[in-house]
Parts: C-alpha cells; sequence; structure tokens
C-alpha cells in the first residue's frame, strides 16, 4: 500500500481501496480487500487473528529443531512460510466498514483445538458503526446496522439486513432478504424485492464508495 | 418514521378507490372488487383522476400509513400499468425451507410433520436463539476423538439441554431423538403411543383405518388404573391432543350411521366443506332432534343412533388434574430454589406445551419454517414476482419491481452554501461553508423552521424510454406544522436508460464523451455532489445559484431538481413555551391565503396555549373545513413525529413505450404508445429544531 502524495485521510490503494489512516488493521497480510473498499476511521480489523492450520503446526514442530531458517521465517510471518497463505479476513469490492466498527474472525473450539476461522465479507456490504462482526460469511448486498453485533460462526446469506443495535446469536443463519433485528435477533421482516437495486436501499455502495474522501 | 433522513416513500394508489385512468390501458382494473375493499373510504371520488384533482396527499393521515412503501418493495404490474404494493397482490408458496439450515422441506412433508424442521434445527425455548449441537466430552485418543454425550446449547443465553435433564446420543436426528425422549420420559407406558407424537399430525386418512385397533383394550383398561395414572405424571400435551382427537374421530365413526358422514372423515374438512355447514346451521335452526343430523330430515335413520359420549378415561386423553396440583405448583414457585428465574415467563410459555410453568421444563423449539413466496397481482393475477426455488439462490425468474419503471427518487440536501435568495434573509448562514467533504452541514435532525433549506431531488429513469415528469405539491405540506415548499422546476425529462456505450459513442468530443460516461456512470444524488464538487473549486460554487425553471443537473438517466423547503414552525409542546409572536404578522398573515398556514396556526395556538380562548378560525377558507377539526385539537402538545418534515410530491410521468406485445388485437407491435403514470410520494426531508423557534 503506497501511501498517496497528498496526506489525506485516505490511504487509496491500486485497487481503489480507501482505507482511513486512522483505522487499526491487524495482521494487514491476512487481509484480503476486493477494492473499492472503504475502511472509515477507527475500525479495527483483527487480520492477525488467522487460522492456524494443523499441518502448519505439525510443520512449524518438525521445522523447529533443525533448521534455524524456518524459523526465521515463520517469525517474520507465516504466510511466506506455507504455500497457501491463511487468510483471516476476506472483504468484497464497494463493502464499507464504518467507524469504530470491528471485523474479527470468529473462533471456536473444535476437538479440544481452540482455532479462528476465515471471515468472508461479500460486495456492497455495509457494516454500521460500533457494529461488531465475526461472522463466518457476510453474502452480498447486506446490510448491518448501527451496534449490532454479529455472532461467532454466524452466516448472513446476500440481501439480508441486520438492524440496528440487532445481536445475531453465535452460529446464526440469516437467510437470503429476511430483516433480523433485536436481541437475539429473530427475523423480523423481509426486504422488498426491489432490495439491492442500484441507488436504492441496499444498493448505495458505489455512491457511499464516492463520497468517501472528497 | 424508521428510516434516516432523507428519505422517499411512494404512495401506492391502491389506499384510495379505483382511479379513472387517464390513459386508455386500463382494462384490467376492476372497480367493484377493489371498492369493495374499502367500504368505509370516507372519500369516494377519486383522487388520482386528473390534474384538476387538487386533493393533497397527507402524510400523515391514519391512511397513509398503509399506503406509504419504500420504492423497493413496490411492484409494477405490466397488465394493469399501475404501481401494486403487497396490499394489492396475492401471494404463492413457492417452497418451504428452513431458515437455519436452508434445506428445502417438500409441502408434502410440511402438512404431514408441521411446519417445522425435522432436521437438527432448534431454537432456544428461553431466548429463541438457534441452538448448536455440542458434545459434552472430547477425547482425543490417537488421532481419532472420541466424542461423548451431545447437547443442544444455545449460545446466547447459554441455555442448554442439560438444564431439562437431557442428552443425546448421536449428533444428528435429534429431533426424533428428542421426541423420543420426551415421549419416554414422561410416561413409559405409553410410550409407544407417543413416540409418535411429532409426526403423527399425518393426514386424517392414513391413521383413520388404525383409530380401532389401540383403544378398545386401553379404555378397558384405563378405568382400572385411572387413580394410579393420575397421580403419576400424566400423558404428554401431544400425546393427548392425539389420544383426543382419535377418540372423537372414533366417536364420531361410530355414531355416524352414514359412511360418507364428513364430520367422520376429519373435522377439519367436515367443518370447512359447505355441506356440512349447512348441516350445522340446520341444527341450530330447525329442530334440536338428533335425528336431523344423520342423514338429514327427509331419510330417517331406520335406528336410533347411539349418542356420541365425550372422553372419560385418561387412555381417551381425559385428564383431571390432581387435587393438589395448583398448590404443589405454589409450593414450587415459593421455593428457595424456584424463584422468579425458576418460573417460564409467558413468551416462553407460549411455545411450550400449556403445562410447562417452569424453566426446567421448557423443551427445545424445532425452528419454524420459512417460505419463497411468489407474488401475482391481485386484479389481473399476473405473476409479479417468481423467485427461484431453491431456497439458497436470491435469483428471481420473474422480478417485476416498481423501480424498473418508476424513477428512483434520491434526495439530499444541497450543501453549498446559498446566497439568500429574494425575499428571505439568512438562508447560507447556518449552512457550513464549503468544507472537503460533502458529510451534511445541514443537520436533517434538527432543521431550523422557518429558513430556507434548499434541496436536491434526483429522479433516476431505470426504463429504456425517456420520460417526462411534473412533479407537483402543495405550497404548504398538510397538518399543523406548515412547511412551505417550492419546486424550482416541476417539469422536466430524463433521459433514457440506455446503453453506456452509445451515449458514450453518441457523444461529439473525446472529452465530452468521457465526462458523459464518466457522469452517467453514476447513480443520480452522488454524481450531483461529485461533479459539483470536482469540477468547480470550492468557492466556484457560489456561481451555482439555484434557479426557478431550472434544472439543477441532468445525466444520462437521471435528472436533479431543486427543492426550497421553508420548515415550518412548531406548536408549543408543554415543555418549551415559545416567545409570543408580534401581533402584525399574525393579522397580516391571516388574511392571506393558505400559504402561511404554519404561522398562524402556531400563533393562534400560542395565544390559546396562554390564555385558554378559542382558536380563532372564523375567517378560514371554506376547503379547509376539514382542516378546522383538526386545529381543534391545537392544544395538544406535539404529536410523536409531527417535528417531521414530510413533503408530499405527486410524480406524473408520461412516455411512449413500444406497445406491448401481450396486447392482442389492440395494435401491432412495435408501435409507439403514449403511456403516463401518476402516483404521491412523500419526501421526508428531517426533523424541525423544536429548541429554534422563528
Amino acid at each position: 500500500m503506497p501511501p498517496k502524495a497528498s496526506k489525506g485521510e485516505y490511504i487509496e490503494t491500486d485497487t481503489g481501496n480507501k482505507i482511513s489512516r486512522r483505522s487499526l488493521i491487524h495482521g494487514t497480510q491476512h487481509i484480503i480487500l476486493g477494492g473499492k473498499t472503504v475502511i472509515q476511521s477507527d475500525a479495527v480489523i483483527r487480520g492477525d487473528l488467522y487460522r492456524i492450520s494443523s499441518s502448519q503446526q505439525q510443520q512449524q514442530q518438525q521445522h523447529k529443531p533443525t533448521a534455524s531458517t524456518s524459523t526465521s521465517t515463520s517469525t517474520t510471518s507465516t504466510t511466506s512460510a506455507s504455500p497457501n497463505p491463511s487468510v483471516a479476513i476476506t472483504i468484497g469490492r464497494y463493502s464499507y466498514i464504518s467507524r469504530q466498527a470491528i471485523l474479527r474472525p470468529p473462533s471456536r473450539l473444535h476437538r479440544g483445538v481452540y482455532s479462528f476461522y476465515p471471515l468472508k465479507i461479500g460486495d456492497h456490504v455495509f457494516v454500521g458503526e460500533r457494529a461488531v462482526v465475526e461472522a463466518a460469511s457476510v453474502g452480498n448486498h447486506v446490510q448491518i446496522g448501527r451496534d449490532a453485533v454479529v455472532g461467532s460462526m454466524a452466516i448472513i446469506k446476500d440481501f439480508a439486513c441486520v438492524l440496528d443495535g440487532a445481536v445475531v446469536a453465535p452460529g446464526m443463519v440469516v437467510p437470503s432478504w429476511c430483516v433480523v433485528g433485536g436481541a437475539p435477533a429473530r427475523i423480523v421482516g423481509e426486504v422488498g424485492e426491489g432490495y439491492g437495486v442500484e441507488g436504492a436501499e441496499g444498493g448505495m455502495a458505489r455512491e457511499r464508495y464516492r463520497v468517501v474522501g472528497r | 418514521m424508521s428510516r434516516p433522513f432523507p428519505y422517499a416513500y411512494i404512495s401506492c394508489p391502491c389506499a384510495n378507490t379505483p382511479v379513472p385512468d387517464p390513459s386508455k390501458k386500463r382494462r384490467s382494473r376492476e372497480s367493484p372488487q377493489k371498492a369493495s375493499h374499502h367500504p368505509d373510504h370516507p372519500k369516494p371520488p377519486p383522487r388520482f383522476d386528473d390534474s384538476e384533482d387538487e386533493q393533497t396527499f397527507d402524510p400523515r393521515a391514519p391512511r397513509s400509513n398503509f399506503s406509504l412503501y419504500p420504492p423497493e418493495h413496490l411492484l409494477y404490474c405490466e397488465d394493469c400499468h399501475q404501481i401494486k404494493c403487497p396490499r394489492c397482490i396475492t401471494e404463492e408458496i413457492v417452497c418451504w425451507y428452513c431458515p437455519n439450515c436452508l434445506f428445502e422441506t417438500p409441502s408434502s412433508m410440511v402438512k404431514s410433520e408441521g411446519n417445522r424442521c425435522a432436521r437438527n434445527c432448534f431454537n432456544c425455548p428461553a431466548c429463541t436463539a438457534p441452538l448448536a449441537v455440542n458434545t459434552l466430552e472430547n477425547v482425543v485418543r490417537g488421532g481419532t476423538s472420541q466424542q461423548g454425550p451431545w447437547v443442544l446449547s444455545c449460545g446466547y443465553c447459554m441455555w442448554s439441554t442439560l438444564d431439562i435433564g437431557i442428552k443425546f446420543d448421536k449428533p444428528t436426528n435429534i429431533r426424533t431423538q428428542l421426541a423420543k425422549l420426551t415421549a419416554t420420559d414422561s410416561n413409559p407406558a405409553r410410550s409407544r403411543q407417543m413416540s409418535r407424537t411429532f409426526g403423527e399430525l399425518k393426514s386424517p386418512l392414513s391413521t383413520f383405518a388404525s383409530i380401532d385397533e389401540p383403544f378398545p383394550p386401553a379404555s378397558g383398561e384405563a378405568r382400572a388404573d385411572d387413580s394410579s395414572d393420575q397421580s403419576t405424571t400424566p400423558l404428554s400435551p401431544d400425546a393427548r391432543f392425539h389420544a383426543l382427537k382419535n377418540f372423537y374421530k372414533n366417536q364420531i365413526s361410530a355414531t355416524s350411521s352414514s359412511p360418507n358422514d364428513p364430520l367422520g372423515v376429519d373435522f377439519g374438512a367436515g367443518f370447512s366443506s359447505p355441506g356440512a355447514l349447512n348441516r350445522i346451521m340446520s341444527l341450530y335452526t330447525s329442530s334440536s332432534r338428533l335425528s336431523s343430523l344423520y342423514g338429514g330430515a327427509s331419510k330417517k335413520p331406520k335406528t336410533k343412533p347411539p349418542v356420541m359420549r365425550e372422553a372419560l378415561t385418561a387412555s381417551e386423553g381425559f385428564q383431571t388434574p390432581a387435587p393438589d396440583a395448583e398448590m404443589s405448583f405454589l409450593q414450587r414457585m415459593a421455593r428457595e430454589e424456584c424463584g422468579w428465574d425458576g418460573l417460564a415467563s409467558l413468551e416462553q410459555r407460549g411455545f411450550q406445551p400449556p403445562t410447562a410453568r417452569f424453566v426446567d421444563e421448557l423443551l427445545p423449539l424445532a425452528t419454524l419454517l420459512r417460505t419463497k413466496r411468489a407474488k401475482r397481482c391481485k386484479s389481473c393475477k399476473h405473476i409479479l414476482v417468481k423467485p427461484e426455488q431453491k431456497p439458497q439462490s436470491t435469483r428471481f425468474r420473474i422480478r417485476l419491481i416498481a423501480l424498473s419503471y418508476i424513477p428512483l427518487p434520491t434526495l439530499r440536501p444541497l450543501t453549498m452554501p446559498v446566497p439568500p435568495p429574494a425575499g428571505t434573509a439568512a438562508a447560507g448562514v447556518t449552512m457550513a461553508a464549503t468544507t472537503t467533504s460533502i458529510s451534511m452541514p445541514v443537520n436533517l435532525d434538527a432543521l431550523p423552521p422557518l429558513r430556507p433549506t434548499q434541496l436536491l431531488l434526483t429522479l433516476k429513469n431505470h426504463m429504456f424510454d425517456p420520460v417526462r415528469i411534473t412533479l407537483a405539491t402543495p405550497a404548504v405540506t398538510p397538518g399543523r406544522v406548515a412547511s412551505r415548499v417550492t419546486i424550482l422546476c416541476p417539469q422536466f425529462d430524463i433521459g433514457a436508460n440506455s446503453d453506456v456505450w452509445d451515449e458514450a459513442l453518441q457523444a461529439n468530443s473525446a472529452t465530452a464523451a468521457a465526462t458523459a460516461d464518466q457522469r452517467s456512470s453514476r447513480s443520480g444524488a452522488g454524481a450531483v455532489a461529485a461533479s459539483t464538487t470536482t469540477n468547480n473549486p470550492p468557492f466556484g460554487v457560489y456561481e451555482k445559484v439555484a434557479e426557478a425553471g431550472k434544472v439543477w443537473d441532468k445525466g444520462r438517466n437521471w435528472t436533479t431538481v431543486v427543492l426550497e423547503v421553508v420548515p415550518g414552525t412548531l406548536p408549543p409542546s408543554s415543555a418549551t413555551l415559545p416567545p409570543p409572536k408580534t401581533t402584525t404578522t399574525t393579522t397580516t398573515k391571516i388574511t392571506e391565503t393558505a400559504d402561511n398556514d404554519g404561522d398562524s396556526d402556531s400563533n393562534s395556538d400560542t395565544s390559546s396555549f396562554g390564555t385558554g380562548a378559542v382558536p380563532d378560525w372564523t375567517g378560514q377558507a371554506a376547503e379547509r373545513d376539514k382542516q378546522q377539526q383538526q386545529q381543534q385539537q391545537q392544544q395538544q402538545p406535539l404529536q410523536p413525529d409531527e417535528d417531521v418534515l414530510e413533503i408530499p410530491v405527486f410524480v406524473r410521468m408520461e412516455w411512449d413505450s413500444e406497445n406491448q406485445i401481450d396486447r392482442p388485437g389492440v395494435s401491432a407491435a412495435g408501435e409507439m404508445v403514449k403511456r403516463e403514470l401518476a402516483y404521491w410520494m412523500v419526501l421526508g426531508v428531517g426533523r424541525i429544531d423544536p429548541s429554534v423557534l422563528g
């Protein structure tokens, strides 16, 4: 990410991502941004919570006693050591992470091992202010309201809408076209068929992107 | 309203009586049917008749609640050429699916098993969050992990089936396991009956054949062990229901003389059929003799039919509560370990068997299924929306949404400082000076009253034909808080939603093409803001002044016009008493036309508030009689959301379109047909600042 010459509030990458200089992004090498993504100030993105696969762990354990080079690589970054770097967070195009939102990869205890899983966020997703997202996957054109909490390993399908202040329980599945709200979140309604049409509700992502940084 | 400002709602014309459409295409409009839906409509004359109809849509009228929809919720019927709201469509179920596992359930299974997920999907009985299947023990021995008994646990409130003492042997097919567990738990003697409880909502015909088999022996012996039966745990509610149902079905078939008696087949089907209803009605109207029931009055039964009896024994589903049941409940409630938290709340009990009163009697709830629905026009039965059947698919086979026909309205405040227009002073003062970002300098949640605010209304056309738009708005918004509204350019054209490349190729110079392309690729309002900020230097924006009769900006398929709003003053609330105004303005304004409604409103209100006198409304015009009745309630404090500035705008669009092929005989396809569509929309601008008083 070469910073632009002008010291604006936002760093604009080659693919058009607009990232606030005041955002807190950890573990950048484990984060994939699809382009034209906006990350506002004070947003926290925890790319450092990536999954260490079991084979990788074994590799490290095997390599540790033998070669000092491998340990050095593993200390610099695990991604360079393994052929396929583990991705913690993927964000699609035209997604918008509002101020003070927190994106954190989901985690769970599976067979006695506590591990993180990748967080996949689709295109045209809006994450409201102070929202905490720990979902396993967030589909396209999803709207997550202000102060909403999306619990660990939740799945939010395309064109879903999480209302402001909703608490989506861990592991919940929000089907497409559904509106969830409340704590714990329940399906309270459905969005209209026109949801996600460019310029209408759910389709404001391009405009949101355009406005940022001007 | 629920949406953040600014918003735009569109009113579906169905809220009013059917409309004599000015356009010729009104074949499928069904006036009598629709009129019958609203028999108590206060204003029978049609509202959208023609331009001379001056009835203003009132966004605050109680009826408006039912006709205003966000644009994306509206559909459009190509046959009726009319906007269709959720009230003017019918729905058909395309498929049933579980919202948790997103598996489709065949509708036959929904009928037989009830509309709950038959797999592993459960909701927490305490908080309704979905339950997860978790293992209790996890022993990893040499690569293979051994996983112990399984429980359902809630990740939200930490409830688990351990709280009610249930563990599962395997992590699959939880629902049948649970059915077995609950059945054997309550009464092992009846387990055969009750293991079928969950799946027992089968078609009545399938169980009909086997009705006699379980009961005759049971009824004999049940009487014997009646007392012991009731002292122990009674039947589970599901089993009891089925026992009762079977018993009465049995009774009916036994007492009914005619084999075709619909009552004997099934309760539901019997009562729903008109013949059965006739029979039941005649029971009450004619003689009360039983013989009239069976076989009708004309044909006398040969023997006296046996009289139906009621359920008597526990095996028949009859239950007498234990004599000390209430006391034991009370004692349990009073006990230390139960307390308030031990009692199930009303919400929780609503989804549980009626006997469940304590939290440790709550059973996990199998997830309710949801449906995907196709939508049809109510009047012409054409399909408007047809989603793909797969539950996971978000695509549609047919999707006639209103947004592809009517222009999409977008409202945004004009952010640049505006020199005060003639007649009003200090317009641009409240607006912040030029800023780098176009974050709103105008706080829409606190609009200063009596100060002109300019708004940009962008209409974006999604049709492939250019559209001519005529906007109309009342000079003063209806209601107590009267704001003045002026659309600076009420008549304009919007370009067709043509191909971007066509547009680029048609443009004259390369640079023009580039800019046009750049602009047109943007969506309406944002493009306006972007173009003004990018093309003009920060202070150059002064040069662009909203002019009456001129379009503010125009793109490939969108046009922006300026709306000038002078928010009215709020009536005084009990909290803030406004300073009384000068009487000179009052008198002059009262003599004026309806334009200054708001001022006079608040004025008389102030005086009445202070002195308790009745507001003087005698000099008002006759057409405001109805309004006067509302003014009687002037003394009332500000109603919720009354301070929201909502502007009703009448939109009339005209365009030439190719004739549809679906109208055979009218004219050949390909011929251009003039069309028009008119509707009301409501622009929610913002909330008027209560603290500032003009």
